[in-house]
């Protein structure tokens, strides 16, 4: 049995002139799901939401919207609706004629399209800017327009592009939370471009990482961020270090090699990764903690790496300190410890340590 | 058929069908006869022999008339100088306005631009008119002169009508470039120790360039091709191209000749706006 | 040390300065108006001179009007002038409005020789346009055929080839005002009607014909005061015996200078004040701030 889902991408290509915008992309989104396509900008996220609502037309592949194959079908004829990013809205019509509109070009009949303007326009809590033009409407309040005016026509599919982008930083957290209530509320499909990482993870159900119209990775938040799949995904969502190794063993445990000849286990190897190759280790800061010699006493156990190093630098930031750590080949990694007791004696600039983590949180990725 | 529809050359071209149809036969095709005209010789009575000569060409530059395309290029010159003397301090003016009132002056300058031109230079001939105009009929009443200035049927008129009908197009593109200047720079010259003379010179003028040089290509194209001016202000004795081209239509009746020296003409705008584009391409690619 | 000291700083003299340049800027800006609207001014006033001369004031009175309103030629020639006016403005926006749109909105092989083409009407001195139209109609038997035409009771006979000749410079003047205005709009207001399950003529019917209107209409109005005032294009193109106001005007010039063509010109001043005024009423309800400041 193949699931039927809200929206699917079969191996789309979309070249302007001589320039890949999307290379070869495949996604399957499901229906009810909150979806993000999150990449810096130029990465062909938007270019991927533009072919999905008809805007662009892909030069290979299929879209499909609830099992159908849209083709060459123009923007008007697909069961989905946009929230661009700068609002769209037409200036010369009312905030009601606005929301009004796609019911009109439906030919939904006059005392329902009434109707359901009031009650999007309560839905997003401005039923008494109905007979305002958007420009006497604010940031925040011409987003919500723009919203209800694509969600009274009920799509299938709701696709928004970096919708939040103009917005100050204090209401844009606060639209973060209201747009997913809301998308948890009307149950539709949102797909949601972004180069904001931190809004792709509070918001999202699923995330497709993308960069130069290649999907990188595909997973729920914690996923994406616990577990990314290389190098691009593992750099650009949150910070990471990279520590150059060699692969020493793949099974039964993945055993890497630093240039200072240390030995340490790894988690997870990227597949394609032999043994004898250079990788880099990829792992979070937050997961390191900065051992005494003193503390250490013979050999650690087999999924804990211990490497010697040297702490060159501090940086105070509140809840946590940032210790950047001189490995001995010279790599400079970052440790942030948090600071929960408030006597802990700070570590001394020069000081030699051992940096140790679980090697469950060590990746190990192509280069 | 739906394909068809969708193609964005056919679109464009559904579109630009009638005008450029219109364009083509009541404007490429008259260009092309002036063109065509220019080499064949002139019928007895009007109208054209179509026997191929390069007789017309040769004219042109017969002293006789080549001097008056000379002397117009010259007026054309002296206008578009004159009126940018005068054009940039009034866009400066303007433009360092406070902001409301800057849409009104320039609404104020504007009006004059949009009253009838023939008329604009009629109200200059009551009042250069040698023995009748104002101007001398006022002055001598004062006593101050004895007899007329020479104010009327020569180049000055001639200049005096062109720089007053042109002067808002020369204030129109400086206004847009000075208000367009980041005023921060301005401060910031003066803060690395320009002189106000040094700040103008090395930062606004520089700055206001494009403006400049749209506002010329703006004055002097008409000024050259002028035809009602030097017909009323030249008192039938100073001329321009344009008239020696009206001439060859309405009294000569030499049609091929006349096309010969619109072609001239044309030629002469052909290469200002060709070395206009080629400045504002190369500036831009400068930027 | 070249820094500037405060050793031998005169304020006063910087103080003294600023303040001339200030009012030098000032005494130039009101002089420079005053050349601009003095010449209109002494035209209005004299053509309500009391006697036949423009330059001696002899007092007061309105007959030059009277006599203006009773000169069946010139009253012939103002409903010339409206009746050109309207049926070429009428024409020029259509033609000049679809040239904007396909010109702003698509890319296709030959599209520089189009657009030069559309530029060349609005470079080109009207001397020249009009004896290349002139020979134009000679040639190709068009000739000067009169449009014979009963407009509001009087009765014209206004050459097909005049109406060609002003539609054929309007054209890209409506083109020009237009395309701008498409220039500035949002594509994706288009975008959102057509995700919004509008059409292609819904989409163009009810969010770019309204969104383009003022562009139009500025456009219209443009090509309406241009068509009024033209003399040279219509002097060439118009055969024997037909008369615009400015033709009409140029003749009486040539024949003798009196108020009653201040007369006229002071009627001609006042219609071309109104449409200006007009257009600006019509721009700033439509909130284009840009368009009221270049005052067209």
């Amino acid at each position: 049995m193949t699931e039927t889902y809200a929206v699917e991408l079969q191996d789309v290509v979309k070249q302007f002139g001589d320039v890949v915008a999307v290379n070869h992309v495949s996604l399957q989104i499901r229906d009810g799901e909150f979806f993000s396509l999150l990449g810096p900008s130029g990465c062909g996220k938007t270019t991927t939401l533009r072919m999905i609502a008809g805007f662009e037309m892909p030069t290979g592949g299929a879209i499909y919207i609830h099992g159908e194959r849209q083709g060459y079908r123009p923007p008007n004829k697909r069961p989905i609706n946009t929230v661009f990013q700068n609002y769209a809205l037409f200036p010369h019509m009312t905030v009601a004629e606005n929301i009004a509109f796609g019911m009109e070009m439906q030919r939904t009949p006059k005392d329902e399209v009434k109707r359901r303007v009031a009650e999007a326009l309560a839905m997003v809590r401005l039923s008494n800017m109905a007979n305002r033009k958007p420009k006497q409407l604010s940031g925040g309040q011409q987003q919500r327009i723009a919203l209800a005016r694509a969600l009274v026509n009920r799509p299938k599919v709701l696709l928004l592009d970096e919708p939040l982008g103009a917005l100050d930083l204090k209401l844009r957290k606060a639209m973060q939370i209201e747009l997913k209530a809301l998308q948890e509320e009307v149950g539709i499909t949102f797909i949601y471009v972004t180069h904001d990482q931190e809004e792709a993870l509070t918001m999202s159900d699923r995330i497709a990482v993308m960069n130069n119209g290649i999907v990188h990775q595909v997973d729920v938040p914690d996923r994406i961020y616990e577990h990314p799949a290389d190098r691009f995904v593992a750099d650009f969502i949150g910070e990471t270090n990279f520590i150059p190794v060699k692969v020493v063993s793949l099974s039964p445990q993945i055993i890497v090699e630093l240039a200072s000849g240390e030995k340490i286990p790894a988690g997870w190897a990227e597949e394609g990764i032999a043994v004898g190759e250079n990788a880099i280790l990829s792992i979070r800061p937050e997961k390191m903690t900065l051992l005494e010699e003193k503390e250490v006493d013979g050999p650690p156990p087999a999924d804990i790496a211990r490497v010697r190093g040297a702490v060159r630098h501090l940086v105070y930031v509140g809840t946590d300190t940032r210790h950047t750590v001189a490995l001995q080949d010279g790599t400079e990694i970052v440790v942030r410890l948090q600071n929960s007791y408030i006597d802990e004696e700070p570590w001394e600039i020069d000081e030699s340590t051992i940096v140790e983590w679980n090697a469950a949180h060590a990746r190990v990725l192509k280069e | 058929m739906d394909r068809l529809r969708r193609n964005p050359t056919f679109q464009a071209w559904a579109l630009l069908a009638a005008p450029v149809i219109f364009l083509i036969v009541f404007f490429m095709l008259p260009l092309l006869i002036v063109f065509v005209y220019s080499f064949l010789e002139r019928g007895e009575y009007g109208g054209v022999q179509w026997v191929f000569n390069l007789g017309n060409i040769q004219r042109v530059f017969d002293p006789l008339y080549f001097r008056t395309f000379l002397r117009s290029l010259y007026i054309a010159i002296v206008t578009t100088l004159i009126t940018l003397a005068l054009g940039y301090p009034l866009a400066y003016f303007i433009a360092d306005s406070p902001p409301k009132r800057k849409g009104v002056l320039i609404f104020v300058l504007m009006i004059p631009f949009w009253t009838n031109f023939l008329i604009r230079t009629y109200a200059w001939l009551t009042l250069l008119r040698t023995h009748t105009g104002l101007i001398n009929v006022t002055l001598m009443s004062w006593g101050v002169i004895s007899k007329p200035l020479p104010l009327f049927g020569n180049d000055f008129a001639i200049i005096l009508g062109l720089v007053y009908g042109w002067l808002p197009v020369m204030v129109l593109p400086i206004y847009a470039a000075l208000d367009r200047l980041d005023h921060s720079l301005l401060e910031a010259a003066r803060d690395l120790y320009a002189s106000g003379f040094h700040t103008f010179w090395r930062v606004t003028w520089p700055l206001s360039l494009p403006g400049v040089v749209a506002g010329s290509m703006l004055v002097f194209i008409p000024s050259l091709g002028a035809f009602v001016t030097p017909a009323i202000l030249g008192g039938g004795k100073s001329l321009m191209i344009g008239n020696i081209i009206s001439n060859q239509f309405l009294g000569a009746h030499d049609w091929p000749f006349g096309s010969a020296l619109s072609m001239l003409m044309m030629i002469a705008m052909l290469i200002a706006t060709l070395i206009y584009f080629r400045w504002t391409t190369k500036t831009e690619a400068a930027s | 040390m070249t820094t500037p000291s405060s050793a031998g700083y005169n304020a006063r003299r910087d103080r003294l300065r600023a303040k001339l340049g200030g009012w030098s800027l000032t005494t130039y800006g009101i002089l420079a108006f005053a050349f601009l609207y003095l010449p209109i001014l002494i035209l209005v006033i004299f053509s309500f001179n009391d006697s036949r001369s423009v330059s001696k004031w002899a007092g007061f009175t309105i007959d030059w009007y009277f006599k203006m309103i009773k000169d069946g030629q010139i009253m012939l020639s103002v409903w010339n002038s409206l009746f050109l006016a309207i049926v070429s403005t009428a024409i020029a926006t259509v033609l000049g409005t679809l040239a904007a749109m396909g010109l702003e909105r698509y890319s296709f092989r030959g599209k520089t020789a189009v657009d030069a083409m559309f530029y060349l009407p609005v470079i080109i001195p009207d001397i020249a346009m009009a004896i290349m139209l002139l020979l134009f109609f000679n040639m190709s038997g068009i000739g000067f055929t009169p449009w014979k035409v009963n407009f509001f009771g009087v009765k014209l006979a206004v050459p097909y080839s005049v109406i060609i000749g002003h539609v054929a410079f309007n054209t890209s003047f409506v083109a020009i005002v237009v395309r701008a205005r498409l220039a500035q709009m949002d594509r994706t207001l288009e975008e959102a009607a057509q995700d919004l399950y509008a059409n292609a003529w819904q989409t163009f019917r009810r969010v770019t014909l309204p969104m383009l209107m003022p562009g139009i209409v500025g456009g219209a109005l443009l090509a309406f005061t241009l068509s009024l005032d033209d003399f040279v294009i219509t002097f060439f193109t118009s055969g024997a015996g037909f008369n615009t106001l400015p033709v009409r005007v140029f003749g009486m010039i040539k024949k003798g200078v009196t108020p009653k063509i201040n007369a006229v010109s002071t009627l001609m001043l006042a219609v071309s004040l109104s449409l200006v005024i007009l257009s600006i009423l019509l721009r700033s309800r439509s909130g284009d701030e840009d368009a009221v400041q270049m005052g067209f």
